[in-house]
């Protein structure tokens, strides 16, 4: 008593709670939840466009899980391109949330900071058909999952069907060359194509690598050294895209970050880009009669194949975080089709969830428009594929060398000159010039 | 005072005491220090440890989250050969100079205009300070669509009056028309506050000098150039000192409106240092790229200093 | 001749630069007014003469009053910044008085120093600047950035401060000297009072970066109920690629426009300050 009194240092009662829930909840044995009962655990999170996602949860989901584990549930929401750098902060002080969402290649790239949840992933395939093999590029390092995969946010072709068929094209073209004989005669009537190529964080990727990747190029070999860049296939796409931008686009694409297509889109200046599913929706609700003649398509085919981005929503949990079994817990009772249902539903499939199991679920019933999302998860990649994920691949996407490769020859730059360019920094972020 | 007090004793030793306690105090040097003290300790107490953090950061290979290899210079090596660096460093030149010289130029102007009478004064005064009272992040947002071609007003009057090509300029997708629209957002921002600062320059002038010169037949240029300009100088001095820092190290402008693209055309430092240390997850080099800004603005304090001690 | 004379020097000299100046400044902030007031389907339509609002409503605003924070996260700024501003203003005068007065060994040297805080990069300065916070135990707290934003303010409001302080003529404090006032009274009953203008620029300058600022309320504030007018409608009005414009704008403006009305009390008020002093000196 007196010991308690006398030195603040003492950790109190909840503390010590806190600690044996910590120690291990499953080792003692104890009923899920009982054992961990006190515990508040934040959960950090992007906030979606979809605000019935992020209702689902606040509304739904943490009330339902609070009763079940007897824990308190904090959902942190941040603003689009915040995540990263809150991440960081708790990684580097480790200090923060439990939990966190995760973009692209962040469990490679905070992967010491991140528990192992192998058993969770693992467990959660078995369950539910397995998973997608593309989306272990972006969570299992070193042979560990660093992460349990929820959803990709794919980037596809959005366009207007009204307007394709005013120029005389009533399907999505299914290749390249005819995408872009199809934009020449979209941009004639006023209704030009419109695609990102300046430094938002997604829609640029989004059809540029898939483009490279298409007529055969790449960044580096598999082996993750060899650079490759210097091709007659790069310089094939390079050429390529430099003509789809001069005939069939308006300059302002080469300044675009990623909300601006989504405005030239919806105020009907552009009658096709690439992009997340987040225009339909919008479109569905604000503009009911436009949404009516908007449809997805996958990407078109090169000459070597059909390609997309991998863009992985996962969620991993800090190892600074004090109740890492309360937080398995959670990611557990999460990934159950119960609830994963049910949040992936109130997006309207807007999150392609990587269980084979749900390729079949109802749920793409809603609207059969976004089933192309669901169907370009096999041919997906996560940027600097077929090398795989690196410190070098995340900074030759952080320095946009593939983005910048063809939107300088889009400005007006010789093919040589950009690839030479590009090769050069490669050179430079591999440790080889 | 001091001296009838002197006469009685054991008083006057206190008060001696307490005289020679205030003189000590009362000391130049001791008075100073004892004023300057705890302002530098807050600041050393905050901002010493993260710029040694940084400079530390630079030196090494440090991957984000994991521990990092003391590596001496090569992160400056490898920045040396980095065309985008040189590209950055001299966007981040043309882009503070330009907008310094603009801000400058037009807040002088501006404060001379608002030091003359008009009815409304004092609201006009204050709401032409707006720019730079308002949320640079909702601001920028706002240029966004007036920089849009589709809804530009330029772009609108250039083809529904003057019967213009559509779609117009692209204001943020040609390179050098990107440049000058984010220096002009920039400078839009900056030139209030240039202004406001100057107008209290102004009115620490004293009336009797302007009207001492008008007597002696002095033209409105001369007063300009030869009263005020002189007696504004130490305040011009230092707002365009701090001007320039704060315009060289501008981050949430172009972070917001263009991240640096079209194809790096308005790259700043502070953008391209975050980039690489955040998205690309590599903090040392980062952090030299950070650091880069050092030299050039430890000049421009060393020319302050000077200054300021031949001023002083 | 005379009278055109008076009819152009006025023409020249206030309307024609005032005018440019009032569009060039305030026009941003009529598009803000005019897109806040238009509801999508007129926002997203380019036939219009951008201009005009066709079919106004405040359908922005009110969603923007009920769901969001809105007012708790202008209470917030508005602490944070006053708090904040006076910490920078005591700061800067302490450093300001004795580096612009006096004569003593180092003086150079600290005001260098001073000036130098700002060479260290924000981008990367939060990382240790968090670590400070959590040691601190601050994480979450509004006093986490009323500590933290001083360090960008100081050093500008003290350099500021120094130029004004020089245009106090001497004489006036060797006066009260001689009259008995110790240094300290010499400052605060004799300087500071005359550098008025001088006080109100840099707490205005204090004041409007406070409430600005973005990155270090990012990394401590995450809680919706501590955030502040950036950060807070950053979060909830930007929703993946989709910008809530409407209601964005309105936020500007709600933020921006009372700030400015308390401002025009304060230029109002360092005129009349000035005016006194000038009788005084």
């Amino acid at each position: 008593m007196s010991v308690i009194k006398t030195s603040p240092n003492v950790p109190s009662r909840r503390d010590l709670f806190r600690l044996a829930a910590a120690a291990g909840v499953g080792g003692l044995g104890l009923p899920r939840g009982a054992a961990a009962a006190g515990v508040t655990l934040t959960f950090m999170h992007e906030s979606s466009f979809i605000k019935a996602y992020d209702t689902y949860m606040q509304k739904t989901l943490v009330p339902a899980y609070e009763k079940e584990s007897g824990n308190k549930l904090r959902y942190e929401l941040l603003s689009v391109g915040s995540l990263q750098t809150r991440v960081t902060t708790a990684a580097e002080t480790g200090q923060g949330p439990d939990i966190t969402l995760n973009f692209f290649n962040w469990p490679y790239l905070y992967n010491e900071k991140y528990i192992d949840v192998s058993d969770i992933a693992e467990e959660a395939g078995r369950l539910n058909g397995g998973w997608t093999d593309s989306v272990k590029e972006a969570v299992v390092v070193d042979g560990k999952w660093k992460a349990v995969p929820f959803g990709n946010v794919g980037q596809l072709m959005v366009w207007r069907t009204d307007m394709f068929k005013a120029a005389g094209i009533n399907a999505f073209p299914d290749t390249w060359e005819e995408l872009y004989a199809a934009g020449v005669k979209l941009k004639v009537k006023g209704t030009p194509l419109g695609f990102e190529l300046g430094h938002g964080f997604g829609d640029n990727h989004g059809w540029l690598y898939p483009l490279l990747w298409s007529y055969g190029a790449a960044e580096v070999l598999p082996d993750g050294k060899t650079i490759v860049l210097d091709s007659s296939e790069t310089a094939a796409a390079v050429d390529y895209c430099r003509r789809l931008f001069k005939d069939t686009m308006n300059e302002e694409v080469l300044g675009w970050t990623d909300p601006n297509n989504n405005k030239s889109f919806l105020s009907e200046q552009i009658s096709c880009t690439n992009n997340a599913a987040s225009i339909l929706w919008f479109a569905k609700n604000d503009f009911p009669d436009m949404a009516k003649m908007i449809a997805h398509a996958q990407n078109p085919a090169g000459p070597k194949g059909r390609f997309h981005i991998l863009a992985p929503w996962s969620h991993s949990i800090f190892t600074h975080s004090k109740n890492q079994a309360a937080a398995k817990d959670f990611l557990r009772w999460l990934m159950n089709p119960k609830q994963l249902r049910g949040w992936l539903a109130s997006a309207d499939t807007y999150y392609a969830p990587f269980l084979k199991a749900f390729d079949t679920d109802p749920m793409w019933n809603i609207d059969p428009r976004y089933m192309p999302y669901r169907d370009s998860l096999a041919t997906a990649h996560l940027p600097g594929w077929p090398a795989p994920v690196s410190r070098e691949t995340s900074q030759s996407v952080a320095k946009y060398v593939v983005v910048d490769m063809f939107a300088k020859a889009c400005a007006g730059a010789s093919t040589r000159e950009v690839i030479a360019n590009a090769v050069a920094q490669l050179k430079q972020i591999y440790g080889q010039s | 005072m001091a001296s009838t007090s002197a006469s009685l004793s054991s008083p006057a030793a206190a008060v001696a005491g307490r005289r020679r306690y205030r003189e000590f105090f009362e000391r130049e040097g001791i008075f100073s220090w004892l004023m300057v003290t705890p302002p530098l300790l807050f600041l050393a107490a905050l901002v010493g440890y993260p710029f040694c953090y940084g400079i530390y950061l630079s030196l090494q290979e440090r991957p984000v989250a994991q521990a990092g290899t003391f590596v001496g210079l090569d992160n400056f090596v490898t920045l040396a050969g980095d065309p985008v660096f040189w590209r950055v460093a001299a966007n981040t030149m043309i882009y503070t100079v330009v907008a310094t010289v603009l801000k400058a130029v037009g807040g002088l102007g501006l404060a001379l205009v608002m030091n003359q009478v008009f009815p409304l004064k004092n609201l006009v005064r204050a709401a032409l300070l707006l720019p730079f009272i308002v949320p640079t992040v909702l601001s920028t947002i706002a240029w966004m669509w007036i920089l849009d071609p589709s809804f530009s007003v330029v772009n609108w009057t250039m083809i529904n009056v003057f019967g213009a090509d559509k779609p117009g300029p692209a204001w943020l997708g040609n390179p050098t028309l990107a440049m000058i629209s984010v220096i002009i957002i920039n400078t839009w921002r900056g030139l209030p506050f240039y202004a406001i600062t100057l107008l209290a320059g102004l009115q620490t002038i004293p009336a009797e000098l302007h009207e001492a010169a008008t007597i002696d037949g002095a033209s409105t240029w001369n007063r300009f150039r030869y009263i005020t300009l002189p007696l504004l100088k130490p305040v011009i001095f230092i707002v365009t000192m701090f001007s320039v820092i704060f315009t060289f190290s501008d981050f949430q402008l172009i972070y917001v409106l263009t991240r640096g693209g079209p194809a790096n055309a308005t790259h700043l430092f502070a953008t391209y240092a975050f980039d690489i240390a955040m998205l690309g997850g590599q903090f040392g080099l980062g952090a030299a790229v950070a650091l880069a800004i050092l030299p050039p603005l430890a000049l421009i304090l060393v020319a302050l200093a000077i200054y300021m001690r031949r001023v002083g | 001749m005379v009278e055109g004379r008076g009819f152009l020097r006025p023409l020249l000299r206030l309307w024609l630069p005032l005018a440019f100046y009032v569009v060039f400044t305030l026009f941003p902030f009529y598009w803000m007014a005019v897109t806040s007031l238009k509801p999508n389907r007129e926002l997203y339509n380019p036939r219009n003469m951008p201009l005009i609002v066709h079919h106004p409503t405040l359908k922005h605003y009110v969603d923007l009053l009920q769901e969001t924070s809105f007012l708790q996260w202008t209470w917030n700024t508005m602490l944070v910044a006053v708090v904040s501003t006076v910490i920078s203003l005591v700061f800067g005068v302490m450093l300001a008085y004795p580096l612009a007065r006096m004569r003593f060994a180092g003086a150079t040297l600290i005001a260098f120093t001073v000036a130098a805080t700002y060479l260290v990069p924000q981008p990367l300065l939060f990382i240790p600047m968090a670590d400070i916070i959590n040691w601190l135990n601050l994480g979450d707290t509004l006093t986490s950035v009323m500590l933290t934003y001083p360090t960008l303010l100081v050093p500008f409001c003290a350099w500021l401060l120094m130029g004004y302080f020089k245009t106090v003529p001497r004489d006036l404090e060797d006066a009260a000297r001689i009259d008995g006032a110790t240094r300290i009274q010499t400052m605060v009953k004799v300087i500071l009072p005359l550098c008025g203008p001088g006080l109100i620029s840099a707490g205005i300058f204090a004041f409007t970066l406070a409430q600005n600022e973005f990155l270090y309320a990012l990394i401590f504030l995450t809680d919706t109920s501590v955030r502040t007018v950036p950060v807070g409608a950053i979060a909830e009005l930007i929703r993946g690629d989709v910008f809530y414009w409407g209601q964005l704008m309105a936020a500007a403006l709600l933020g921006s426009v009372p700030v400015a009305v308390i401002y025009s009390f304060f230029v109002e008020h360092y005129v009349a300050g000035l005016t006194a002093g000038a009788v005084k000196g």
